[in-house]
């Protein structure tokens, strides 16, 4: 029997490894991986809630959004990276540094 | 599948019977769809076209806004999901504003006029921003404001990145959609949290209060901060403001007084309308409160403390502007729930000074290449116009009698000081010291540019580009109006 336990546990696990990418920062596609991946965390999130809302599908119908402008903002960041790599010649967060304090 | 027919007919009737309350945003869609067309079929007959469509549907978005004031407030539109009281139409006007004064900055802006990709792209994606914050002061609801919060997100970062004329405007850009695609995502997760902690997304709704009080505290304080990342992100207080100075540095100076402002009015408004959802008594709005006291007050130290060693003028009121973000977190504090008149004057006077600060920056940086304090030396004798406004904005900025700035800063410390006589809650009497405290500390980097300018002579003069005035009178007059709203502040407080 799967509960609701197991797909928290499950999205708290792939929100971690997201997380450990973004931090990381070994390359600015990887980011948005981790990015990715600590998005559909939440989505699975919202959709094992939505289970016990059944009058309205709060989750279900946030889930749809969510996916949505996560594929949106994907789309200019990649539009944006590949920018940087133009001017660059690279795409590595840490050796993009020429703003700093 | 025929069972669910006359359930829709009743939801889309619903719906229409909400509209009306949502003039403003529709004429915005027609505006948004009009410019994509003009920018695509008539900008070749007419360079100017999709200037002015942009321009004439933010003047009617702005005017309907206004109409709505006199209106009856309506209850459940779209199904709850946004409240439309006066403080919405309030904040709608004062965006359309300062979206108008982008407009008019960037149609004068040498970068922008002769870039290979036009502007009429620029425009399109700042109407769609100026939905979602219209839609981001009247949120009601996580997941609309989660769908407001990302519309202005994609846009900004696009924005930011339209020009990629030179390196530092692409890394700019990077690191605005990195940082903002990791708090969104956090923010997602904590809004995922708390539907599951509460199983219902409207936050004003009285089954949302009633999940927050009984669940765990840990949980709730846990979702809390994440969904606080999103919107700390927005607003740029500490500790989310790190990309603020290499994004506004590195942005097209026009961008950076749009972000300055814009998503800032809205941010606030967000802030002000969950804060007062919950009452007073229930735990989370106790925590919540906690969080924003500690923020607003390392917000304003850190900003103003900063600010100080910034010897880029674009960095410099980066770091102000964080410094301001605590000052309105303050006075979203100590406003009560139903006296606004505080955060409106100071959000209106606050978004002027900055536009006005960023338009003669971008007149000075054409005009003579300088962007550091060290090269505006000797700039009062060459351009005595321009840095007799900019030295008068700074005034203001500060809080100096007889300017807004001062008028505001008032306003603000005497909400918080009867909201202390009224609670005797210690925390406001600590963020009136410091704010009181980094007012002082302000003045110093504000009159560096005026002793830079005046006081220092140049060791040759600038070579002067020439350029349209559009932008200097336009700064003229931010900086008339400015000082006329601190001498008679009944104007708009009244």
């Amino acid at each position: 029997m799967i509960t609701l336990t197991h797909f928290l546990v499950v999205g708290a696990c792939i929100f971690a490894i997201g997380l450990y990418a973004v931090i990381a920062r070994r390359n600015a596609i990887l980011v948005l991986v981790g990015i990715e991946l600590m998005i559909n965390a939440a989505i699975l999130n919202l959709v094992a809630f939505g289970r016990y809302d059944s009058t309205r599908y709060g989750g279900q119908a946030f889930a749809l959004f969510a996916i949505v402008l996560a594929a949106a903002g994907v789309a200019v960041a990649l539009a944006i990276i590949l920018n940087v790599y133009k001017h660059y010649k690279t795409i590595n967060p840490e050796d993009i540094n020429k703003l700093r304090d | 599948m025929n069972s669910m027919l006359p359930d829709i007919t009743e939801k889309l009737d619903h719906i229409l019977s909400g509209l009306p309350a949502l003039t403003p945003e529709l004429v915005l869609i027609a505006a948004f769809i009009a410019s994509i067309l003009t920018g695509l079929f008539v900008d070749r007959l007419w360079r100017h076209s999709t200037f002015f469509i942009t321009v004439i549907g933010m003047a009617l978005s702005a005017l309907y806004s206004g109409f709505l004031l006199y209106e009856p407030n309506a209850d459940g539109v779209l199904f709850g999901m946004v409240a439309t009281d006066a403080f919405g139409q309030y904040m709608r006007i004062l965006i359309a504003l300062v979206c108008m004064l982008f407009v008019l900055f960037v149609n004068a802006s040498p970068d922008f006029r002769v870039h290979r990709k036009k502007t009429a792209d620029l425009y399109s994606i700042l109407i769609a921003v100026q939905i979602g914050l219209n839609l981001m002061t009247l949120a009601t609801n996580w997941l609309m404001t989660f769908v407001a919060i990302e519309m202005v997100s994609i846009g900004s970062y696009l924005m930011v990145g339209y020009l990629a004329k030179e390196a530092r405007q692409t890394e700019a850009a990077m690191k605005y959609v990195l940082f903002g695609a990791v708090c969104s995502a956090v923010m997602l997760y904590g809004m995922s949290l708390l539907y599951g902690l509460t199983g219902n997304l409207d936050y004003t709704s009285a089954q949302h209060i009633q999940g927050l009080n009984d669940a765990s505290p840990l949980l709730v304080t846990l979702a809390l901060l994440f969904v606080f990342t999103g919107i700390g992100f927005k607003l740029t207080f500490v500790p989310f403001h790190f990309w603020t100075p290499d994004v506004y540095q590195g942005a097209p100076t026009p961008v950076t007084a749009f972000l300055s402002t814009a998503p800032k009015i809205a941010g606030i408004a967000l802030l002000a309308h969950i804060l007062y959802a919950w009452p007073e008594d229930s735990f989370a709005y106790q925590n919540l409160r906690l969080m924003l006291v500690a923020a607003a007050a390392v917000t304003m130290l850190w900003g103003n403390l900063a600010a100080l060693r910034q010897t880029d003028v674009k960095r410099m009121m980066a770091y102000s502007s964080i410094g301001h973000t605590g000052f309105l977190m303050m006075a979203v504090l100590a406003y009560s729930a139903q006296d606004y008149t505080v955060l409106l004057y100071y959000l209106a006077v606050y978004s002027l000074m900055n536009m006005g600060v960023f338009m003669l920056t971008g007149y000075i940086e054409s005009r003579t290449g300088a962007v550091n304090v060290a090269q505006y030396h000797g700039l009062g004798k060459s351009m005595p116009l321009a840095m007799i406004c900019f030295t008068l904005i700074m005034i203001s900025l500060t809080g100096i009698p007889p300017t807004s700035g001062f008028v505001a800063k008032l306003l603000v410390f005497t909400a918080v000081f009867h909201d202390w006589q009224a609670t005797g809650e210690i925390g406001m009497v600590v963020l009136l010291i410091i704010g009181a405290l980094t007012t002082v500390i302000s003045l110093f980097f504000y009159f560096k540019i005026p002793l830079h300018a005046f006081l220092k002579t140049a060791e040759k003069e600038p070579e002067m580009k020439p350029l349209r005035y559009s932008i200097l009178w336009l700064a003229v007059l931010l900086t008339v109006v400015i000082w006329i709203l601190g001498i008679f502040p009944n104007w708009l407080v009244g």
